[in-house]
């Protein structure tokens, strides 16, 4: 399985550039699109992960031996990454006011730069986004995958085919699977029904 | 592999569901040049890792002497580029006293990018967008505060461009070398003084809290005074009116406050540094109160507090109190 993702980490570990500038286009965007659904990281921390994930992943391109997409294997990276970014930012010292409440809630709206570039609707939307990743992580990986592809990163089904190594007519059968997978799920969630996982 | 149909999925169903993905799931993609940073820090480390001789290509040997002569031409052009502005590239800004961000990153020129956090300098010539609210302290005394997603850049020890977002300048009027603010409508200078400008990008919106600023326009050179607003539009028109000092509309202010050390400081210093803060003017009932703020000498500290919080708890640990009026702190003896 995963073959062409098998070749193209062999490609670069025999020292191929034309290798390694397919494997940074190819994924590089999908992974700072990634990282971007499932953070509110600014664009230079984001620049930050996805540069360390992408490090990790090519002084590791040993370790990778096609038992799942390459995608998968570094958005893991990115997860791990991302965790890490959590974890010290969690250890910062937080001063907390003690008669705060009204202060804090006109700091949040007030601590920011003109709306045109921190919009509410940006806000609002926050916890949809949120609520609709996390569906997302609960889908099995190929499904995710594809819904992420088509619907957040913009690819064709012939651009997915090519990449996941299938023919158009499978793609488009596994994109109306992983949409109806979604949308059960979804529902589910938003019926506030007892949220089953599909992924192992 | 294949799942049972499902009698509930309908056309309309998909396109529900396509279009609640098709909302949520769009991202903003990172800039050009920041993919470019990327692909050059990771090809670095993918040469290393690999070995980076076995990258290197065979070429013909004039096409290598070439490339070569380019490269070191390119290098002398860099060389030259950097001993003719030693003076101004580097100099001191000021330092980052406050980041609500895990880093900063920024750029100076083409050429240099680097990571910066609190403590570290800031130079001239760099250029970077606030990644959370910040607070930049000078060494020549006098703050600047920075709300998130402005965009700045120095042009010299006393001179920033904002392109876009909103800051808080403070500077005192002891400091010899005023902070000039350059905006796409037109200058604002000051001479001791709390000023805030907002620009996005177009118009520019001056709000003066103390003292006075000039402002020099495409057309029109105004003075403002304590109290005021001014709006520049990009055509060259400036409306005038009158602002609170204080209220909702500074509160942002509050969190990037710079610490004040109360530590063997009479009160009333501190109570004039809460009442310049909170942008109100500081009154004593009579005589009395005013003389115990001034022997009143205080020990242990207000770090981290915010400015109404820290002049709560002093005043506690004092015979005095004090009441908000409006635009006055009232301090007075007894409960």
């Amino acid at each position: 399985m995963y073959e062409a993702d098998r070749a193209l980490v062999a490609r670069m570990c025999a020292g191929e550039q034309p290798a390694f500038n397919e494997f940074f286009n190819a994924l590089a965007p999908r992974l700072v699109a990634f990282l971007a659904r499932r953070s509110r990281l600014d664009p230079a921390s984001l620049e930050d992960v996805v540069q360390c994930a992408l490090i990790k992943a090519v002084r590791n391109l040993a370790q990778y031996r096609g038992e799942a997409a390459l995608l998968t294997w570094l958005t893991e990276i990115c997860r791990h990454e991302l965790a890490d970014v959590h974890r010290k930012a969690a250890r910062q010292p937080v001063h907390v006011s003690l008669d705060e409440t009204a202060v804090k809630a006109a700091l949040q709206l007030q601590l920011r730069a003109p709306e045109h570039q921190e919009p509410v609707a940006e806000l609002q939307s926050a916890s949809q986004l949120a609520s609709i990743v996390r569906v997302l992580d609960d889908l099995p990986e190929p499904y995710a995958q594809v819904l992420e592809a088509k619907y957040g990163d913009g690819m064709s089904v012939e651009e997915m085919a090519q990449q996941l190594g299938l023919t158009a007519i499978s793609v488009q059968s596994l994109l109306a699977r992983a949409r109806e997978a979604f949308r059960k799920l979804w529902t589910a969630r938003m019926l506030g029904a007892d949220p089953v996982r599909l992924r192992s | 592999m294949t799942d049972p149909p499902d009698p509930e999925a309908t056309p309309e169903h998909v396109r529900n569901v396509e279009k609640t993905l098709t909302a949520a799931l769009k991202t903003r993609p990172l800039k050009k040049e920041s993919l470019e940073r990327i692909h050059a820090a990771v090809e670095a480390e993918w040469l290393a890792a690999i070995g980076a001789p076995k990258h290197r290509s065979v070429r013909p040997r004039f096409v290598r002497w070439a490339l070569y002569g380019i490269a070191a031409s390119l290098l002398a052009v860099l060389i030259a580029f950097r001993v003719t502005a030693p003076s101004v590239q580097g100099a001191n800004f000021g330092s980052i006293s406050r980041l609500a961000a895990v880093g900063l990153d920024v750029r100076s020129g083409f050429f240099q990018h680097r990571a910066v956090r609190v403590g570290d300098a800031l130079r001239v010539g760099d250029q970077f967008t606030a990644p959370g609210a910040m607070l930049i302290t000078f060494d020549r005394g006098g703050s600047l505060r920075v709300a998130t997603g402005s965009r700045l850049s120095i042009a010299t020890a006393t001179r920033l461009s904002l392109e876009n977002g909103l800051i808080y300048v403070d500077v005192p009027e002891s400091v010899p070398n005023p902070l000039r603010v350059s905006t796409t409508v037109g200058d604002i200078e000051h001479i001791g003084t709390e000023f805030e400008v907002m620009s996005d990008g177009q118009g520019v919106r001056i709000r003066v809290r103390e003292g006075r600023i000039r402002f020099t326009g495409k057309t029109t050179t105004l003075a403002a005074g304590e109290g005021t607003e001014l709006l520049a539009m990009p055509g060259g028109g400036v409306t005038q009116r009158s602002v609170d000092s204080y209220g909702r509309d500074w509160l942002w202010l509050a969190e990037l406050a710079p610490d004040y050390e109360i530590e063997g400081r009479p009160l009333i210093d501190f109570l004039q540094w809460a009442s310049r803060e909170l942008g109100r003017h500081l009154d004593f009932a009579d005589a009395r109160s005013r003389q115990i703020a001034e022997h009143t000498i205080l020990h242990g500290s207000v770090r981290g507090q915010l400015p109404v919080d820290a002049l709560s708890h002093v005043l506690t640990t004092t015979s005095l109190a004090y009441e908000i009026r409006n635009e006055t702190i009232w301090v007075h003896t007894g409960t």
